[in-house]
């Protein structure tokens, strides 16, 4: 559990039945891991995707999130995503979409996850609710999930990394006691090439906010031959993003050979800043 | 092209938000309680937002009318702001906007009137002394006036009262309200300049600085007073150059009679706001200045600001006053 590599693109599934996750399961290719955890848990060979089957409801729901952003040693870059099947009382049946508002009976307050941009999906109001309804003439989406994960993901992490999306199985005209289990993995199935869409967005999100936060190149090899205090390791840090910009890793290395202490490394690479004289026609 | 507008259910049908509502007939529309739901809540990316910004439109409920910040100001013995809306649709990597709010979407307020009743009684407060009132702090106060129709509402005002000055600092090409109005000696519209070459690097998705200045020498010839402001000042390989070229350029081609006032503005940050900037864009040309922490700002070495501002004041003098010559130095 504690030797996981940190991946480039990170994402994490929590979904409510295995049914729904099926199809995901088989598209990333992710298999059950081999550890007795309190929630079905599986994960793919690079360990870029992990999925979860949280059961139904949002005790549930609440409680897989923050385990599997623990078991999985996730990242602030991870992305986090909620699919599943929900009633509506307005969409067509087995059509999928995106969540931009979340509403419960226990919160006054609603909540409002971000939605990735330019979607070809359609979006809706999806209300979290810890009882089936029957009632759908009130509610665009119902689930018995969605708010506990986003409420806990978005603790993890940016909003702008989470997504929830939904398809519809039952309504006005699709009576909810039909559904069946084929029937729901189905009503994903038919949806997976959106599905793969949306994600792949959430991948390139967290493949380029990884390369955002990733330590400079030379930041481990520098650290591992002088001694850095924690102020220290900092500074460093930052002058050498500012420096890998415009000095290759060769002349940084060559500038700071002679260095007997920490100190004088980052004297050296704080006058490298302080002369240089920016050339602006090159960005 | 705006996906969501997030509205507040306490002005779903104040005029004003009618009137942005049907520029955005495409957009989702989704209420909300108070703006504070969407804008400014931690566990937000500045940056992706700022991608694809949303819009919240809000009611503002007090401090309409602020004093400016010590340094910010062009003569007056008082100023004032006011910011009608939050965040910008421009870019600036050196905008102290992206240190100060978590998100990046925009929140435009739309009880204009209630401006109107601060500004009033300010001016009512202050007439033994001179008084500029600047419009757009925490936004760009034109770039998005063929949605808000702020400016155009706010001169209204200010025609009323001609011995108080109200500035408009600006990127934008907007020329409405002006041209289309008689000018107004006591308005300003002021520009922000940099030499094309670091513009082009720097103030991302603004428009080119060639634009800028055919908008100021058309408005300087209409008859609307233009301030220059060359705030922040950039250093880099032929800053001097560069400045000159830009600074005769902009002299030789306006009608200087038109011209109130020209200021000159250091590159500053607050130690933290620079940190949570640079957190965002670390890979950022900026940051590769010579930047370092100067009397807990982090800043060019004063001496690089001081002969920066001395070279671009000496050459302005050649073309104006000196009176009319202004430092910013927040
Ligand atoms: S135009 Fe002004 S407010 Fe807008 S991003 Fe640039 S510096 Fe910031």
């Amino acid at each position: 559990m504690n030797n996981l590599k940190k991946t480039k693109n990170s994402i994490r599934w929590v979904i409510a039945l295995k049914e729904e996750a099926q199809v995901i399961l088989d598209y990333y290719k992710l298999k059950p891991i081999n550890e007795k955890t309190i929630y079905p848990i599986y994960k793919n060979e690079e360990e870029t995707h992990w999925l979860i089957i949280c059961g139904i409801g949002r005790n549930n729901a609440a409680a897989s999130t923050a385990y599997l952003y623990a078991y999985s040693n996730a990242s602030n870059y991870t992305s986090w995503i909620n699919i599943g099947i929900a009633g509506s009382g307005k969409g067509n049946y087995g059509d999928l979409y995106l969540v931009d508002k979340i509403s419960t009976y226990q919160r006054k307050k609603s909540t409002f996850p971000s939605t990735l941009p330019k979607a070809n999906l359609p979006k809706m109001h999806l209300f979290t609710s810890d009882i089936p309804i029957s009632d759908y003439s009130t509610c665009e989406l119902i689930d018995m999930e969605g708010s506990a994960f986003f409420d806990i993901a978005s603790k993890l992490t940016s909003k702008e990394f989470i997504c929830l999306m939904k398809v519809i199985s039952d309504g006005p005209e699709n009576d909810i006691k039909e559904i069946t289990r084929s029937k729901i993995s189905n009503l994903i199935k038919e949806n997976l090439l959106k599905i793969i869409d949306v994600i792949s967005y959430y991948e390139r999100l967290s493949e380029e906010e990884f390369k955002i936060i990733d330590k400079p190149k030379l930041f481990n090899e520098i650290k591992s031959k002088w001694h850095f205090s924690a102020t220290q390791s900092y500074r460093l840090e930052t002058l050498l993003r500012r420096i890998e910009i415009f000095c290759n890793k060769k002349d940084i290395e060559k500038a700071i050979k002679n260095c007997e202490t920490s100190n004088s490394v980052i004297n050296v690479l704080n006058t490298k800043i302080k002369n240089n004289l920016v050339n602006w026609s090159k960005f | 092209m705006i996906e969501t507008i997030y509205v507040e259910d306490a002005i779903q049908n104040h005029p004003k938000t009618k009137f942005i509502l049907n520029k955005f007939k495409k957009s989702r529309i989704i209420s909300i309680n108070k703006y504070g739901e969407i804008f400014n809540k931690r566990n937000q990316n500045f940056r992706i937002q700022k991608a694809n910004p949303c819009l919240i439109l809000a009611h503002k409920k007090d401090n309409f009318v602020l004093p400016a910040p010590e340094g910010f100001g062009i003569g007056s013995s008082k100023n004032f702001y006011f910011s009608h809306m939050y965040n910008c649709i421009y870019d600036c990597r050196y905008c102290f906007l992206q240190g100060m709010y978590s998100s990046a979407n925009y929140v435009i307020f739309v009880n204009f009137e209630d401006f109107d009743i601060s500004i009033k009684k300010i001016i009512e407060n202050n007439v033994d002394s001179k008084v500029t009132f600047f419009s757009g702090y925490d936004c760009d106060s034109l770039a998005l006036e063929n949605v808000t129709g702020f400016a155009k509402h706010i001169l209204s005002i200010f025609r009323k009262y001609p011995q108080i000055e109200i500035e408009f600092r600006t990127k934008s090409l907007q020329k409405e309200p002006f041209l289309s109005a008689k000018p107004m000696r006591n308005v300003i519209l002021a520009y922000s300049l940099m030499p094309e070459l670091m513009s082009n690097s720097l103030d991302n998705k603004a428009p080119s600085i060639s634009k800028r200045i055919s908008v100021i020498s058309e408005l300087a010839l209409k008859g609307w007073k233009i301030g220059l402001r060359f705030d922040p000042l950039i250093h880099g390989e032929n800053w001097k150059e560069l400045y000159k070229e830009l600074l005769e350029n902009i002299y030789n081609n306006i009608f200087l009679d038109n011209l109130h006032s020209v200021s000159f503005g250091s590159l500053r940050f607050p130690k933290r706001m620079f940190k949570d900037i640079f957190k965002l864009y670390p890979h950022e040309p900026l940051f590769t200045s010579p930047l370092s922490l100067n009397n807990k700002m982090i800043s060019y070495d004063i001496d690089i600001e001081e002969e920066m501002t001395s070279f671009c004041k000496n050459l302005s003098l050649k073309y104006i006053n000196e009176d009319q010559i202004f430092k910013c130095s927040i």
